[in-house]
């Protein structure tokens, strides 16, 4: 990989902002995880399965062109780090809930996720570029999955729909937490890295709502002219750390095994 | 008790153009596009594919194994099996 980050981006908000990628993937693909036996269809369950390890296959992505710029390993990111240093949003790391809130927060999630990966495509950085496409052909899956039950479940049944209004009521507000803005983030945006969580929120929520809408979904905005406002508080905090008491249990978790033998290979 | 399940849909599975799809299983489905996306997640993550086929299970008439007359050969037709020559299977790994 081309590692052409040219010497006047500055280096910490970009080590920032690769962190939290990694962290959001991390986590949100060990609560994927969770779904492993418990899914409510078989076919549900192993997609799932699947999602979460392509989920945990990018952050080791970001991970590794983390260590790449800092020399510190994937591994010691994973599991060496206090859950306090994760830079995760809180949104990845509330429990799994029921299905619905599960489809409805890898949507979400999968949406941001797209809108950034395209775009990341046009950075000027060779390495972000190159991660991007390799990441985004995932990715358009994993939005063809997730937004197909959103599609479908939104308005099958009246049950159906309660629980996923429900599961929207809850889960749109931590999503904002996803766009969160980074310490120092301005200087990406001003060295053509990434044009900043602002844009990215503004461009997710055009993506989102018409599709929620159309599943007979009612996200909490309102439409002011060229753009849509919030009607709700978003649940920010994560990418300072601080975060819910869920992550730390889910971190806990994680590192059970390796912190047992840390020096093992495996 | 109503049955709550999706209903199912056969998967055919194509690992190279030009080859046949092969029968490989099935998948619960609410309908044909997500039969097929979840049956790539069920047959197509590690077995290598070009193309997945999926069909309504309901949609296959199938004959009934009751009826074994169906297939019955009453009398001797030997003579029509191509049985003095060898036919190279095309499908074969280890073509002749």
């Amino acid at each position: 990989m081309s590692l052409e980050i040219s010497p006047h981006i500055p280096r910490q908000p970009l080590l920032r902002f690769i962190l939290s990628l990694a962290d959001d993937e991390l986590v949100l693909g060990h609560r994927d995880s969770e779904w492993t036996g418990h899914a409510p269809i078989l076919e549900e369950d192993i997609a799932l399965a699947n999602i979460a390890q392509d989920e945990i296959g990018h952050s080791l992505v970001w991970f590794t062109l983390y260590e790449e710029l800092t020399g510190h390993s994937p591994d010691s990111m994973a599991f060496e780090r206090s859950w306090r240093e994760f830079t995760c949003s809180r949104f990845v790391s509330y429990p799994i809930g029921d299905f619905a809130y599960t489809v409805v927060r890898q949507y979400l999630f999968d949406a941001a996720e797209q809108v950034r990966l395209r775009m990341l495509s046009e950075s000027k950085s060779d390495a972000l570029n190159e991660i991007a496409g390799k990441l985004e052909r995932e990715e358009a899956y994993h939005l063809l999955h997730s937004q197909g039950l959103v599609e479908r479940l939104g308005d099958a049944t009246e049950e159906s729909h309660r629980h996923m209004q429900a599961a929207l009521d809850q889960a749109f507000p931590q999503a904002l937490g996803l766009f969160e803005s980074l310490e120092g983030e301005e200087e990406l945006v001003r060295g053509g890295i990434f044009p900043g969580n602002r844009l990215l929120r503004d461009e997710w929520l055009e993506h989102v709502v018409p599709v929620l809408n159309e599943a007979s979904l009612r996200p909490p905005v309102q439409r002011q002219r060229e753009r849509w406002g919030i009607a709700c508080r978003p649940d920010e905090g994560g990418r300072r750390g601080e975060h819910v008491k869920p992550l730390e249990k889910l971190v806990g978790d994680m590192q059970m095994v390796y912190t047992l033998a840390p020096s093992a290979k495996w | 008790m109503m049955d709550t399940q999706w209903e199912t849909y056969e998967v055919f599975h194509q690992s190279k153009r030009g080859e046949a799809h092969v029968h490989v299983g099935s998948v619960h489905a609410p309908d044909p596009e997500m039969a097929l996306q979840l049956a790539r997640d069920q047959f197509a993550r590690r077995l290598k594919c070009v193309s997945l086929w999926v069909v309504r299970t309901k949609d296959i008439t199938a004959t009934d194994y009751q009826n074994e007359s169906f297939f019955a050969q009453v009398t001797d037709k030997s003579y029509r099996d191509p049985k003095a020559f060898e036919a190279p299977d095309k499908n074969s790994p280890h073509e002749s």
